[in-house]
Parts: C-alpha cells; sequence; structure tokens
C-alpha cells in the first residue's frame, strides 16, 4: 500500500541503480542494433551466413526492450504490494501477469495418477527439497 | 513453477552441449580450415539461444530474481561451460529454496 507523504513508487526508476540499468538497456539495445546492421553490410557483400544474424541481432535488441519494459512493471507490482507479499501472494501474482511468453503456468491435467514421469519427477523434488531442508534450511528456509 | 523450472533446464543443456560443440569441435575445425561446422552449428546456437533466452527470462520472473541475477541467467546462454556452471548454482540458490517453499513438507506435487 502506498503510504501517504511518502515517495511516489516510481522514484525507485530514478536511484543511481536503476540508472545504471536504464544505460546498460540503452547502450545494449543501440549496440545490437548496430551489430544487426553491421551484419547486415557482411551479407550485401556476399557473406550468406551473416543473414541469420542480421535477423538475430534486432530480435535481441528487442527482447532486451520487452525484458526491461517487463522488469520495471514487476517491481512496481512488488513495491505497490509492499514488499511483505512472498510465498501465497507473490506466486499469485505472478501467475496473474499478462504475458506472451508462457510464464503462466499450464493447465494441469486433472488425472496424473498413472503418469510415471511425474511420479519420478516428484519423487526428484522430495529429495531436492529434503536436501535443502538440510543444507539450506537456515539461510533460505525463511523466504 | 515446475513446469518453468523443466524448460529452463532442457533449454540450458541442450544450448550448453550445442555451444560446447561450437567452440570446442567447430571453432578448432574452422582455425584448421573446415568452416562448414562452425557455421551450421552457429546458426543452430543463434536459434536455441533465443528460445533460451525466453524460457530463462520466463523463469527469472517466477523465482523473482534482481536484475544481476536475470541478466547473468541470460548471458549464460552464450559462454561456453557457463550455462551448465549457471544451472547448477541457480538450482541451488534460487530454485530449490523456492520449490522449498511451494511445497512445504515435502507433499507431492499434485497437477
Amino acid at each position: 500500500m502506498e503510504t501517504p507523504g511518502a515517495a511516489p513508487v516510481w522514484r525507485f526508476l530514478i536511484t543511481p541503480r536503476w540508472l545504471g540499468w536504464h544505460l546498460l538497456m540503452v547502450v545494449s539495445f543501440w549496440g545490437m542494433l548496430w551489430l544487426g546492421d553491421w551484419q547486415l553490410h557482411r551479407a550485401l557483400t556476399g557473406n550468406g551466413l551473416s543473414w541469420a544474424y542480421t535477423f538475430e541481432w534486432p530480435l535481441f535488441a528487442g527482447f532486451a526492450v520487452v525484458f526491461w519494459a517487463k522488469t520495471i512493471r514487476d517491481e512496481f507490482r512488488i513495491k505497490r504490494g509492499g514488499g511483505q507479499v512472498l510465498a501465497e501472494a507473490g506466486a499469485a501474482a505472478a501467475a496473474d501477469l499478462p504475458d506472451g511468453f508462457g510464464t503462466r503456468q499450464v493447465e494441469e491435467p486433472a488425472d496424473d495418477a498413472g503418469d510415471e514421469e511425474l511420479t519420478r519427477y516428484n519423487a526428484y523434488l522430495a529429495r531436492l527439497n529434503a536436501e535443502v531442508n538440510s543444507t539450506h534450511g537456515k539461510r533460505h528456509g525463511s523466504k | 513453477m515446475h513446469a518453468a523450472v523443466l524448460r529452463y533446464r532442457v533449454m540450458a543443456y541442450i544450448t550448453g552441449v550445442v555451444l560446447m560443440v561450437l567452440c570446442f569441435v567447430g571453432i578448432p575445425l574452422q582455425i584448421a580450415g573446415h568452416p562448414a561446422v562452425a557455421n551450421d552449428v552457429g546458426v543452430v546456437h543463434g536459434i536455441l539461444y533465443i528460445i533460451y533466452i525466453i524460457v530463462a527470462y520466463a523463469l527469472a520472473r517466477r523465482l523473482r530474481l534482481t536484475i544481476g541475477p536475470t541478466v547473468l541467467l541470460l548471458l549464460a546462454g552464450t559462454i561456453p561451460v557457463l550455462t551448465f556452471v549457471v544451472e547448477r548454482w541457480m538450482t541451488r540458490r534460487y530454485i530449490n529454496p523456492a520449490l522449498g517453499a511451494a511445497e512445504p513438507a515435502a507433499q507431492p506435487v499434485s497437477r
């Protein structure tokens, strides 16, 4: 919740740390476009392999912008949520994020009793969980 | 969460293996005058890395990673061997605790 009188939520965007990230984003965006342009010139001079990279670099540049925007939006959600949202609320918020990159948990089939893969995966998870609780429980368990 | 972790692991291992082939087989052959392997494997890695980036970023959001680890995770797909190192580090440092928090008492996952 926003406390009246407190600094607006967006202020985190102009902290030195975030300004550094913005700068990195801008530099990497233009850098990747420049690399794509360079590959285009190589492709036009007969280097056939460069065609693949001609399209790949602008794609990565696009990724940089999309990830940057999504990260900022997530940060707003976290900050507006008050910071105390962790296990349950956090998972719910993550599931609510409308996005096109398949982060949403797929709807699970109801009948999985005979799913051998799932059984093995469950055993694996149980083992991992036991390991975590025994070795990392003190450090990470509270999260 | 489990689906995201699984997707990430699959892509990390595939991308990592292809990258090792590229760097430790393709590049030496290219230097020796046979560029065909490096060219083909290079393009394959390029395509796989696009998928890796999407899957890895999806996992990073699920785990609510801060930007530093997220960037490292994304770049891990471009540096040989580091892909595997980062996968292990992610598992120990972030994935296991997250799964542990989601499944408190080693309960079987119900789906």
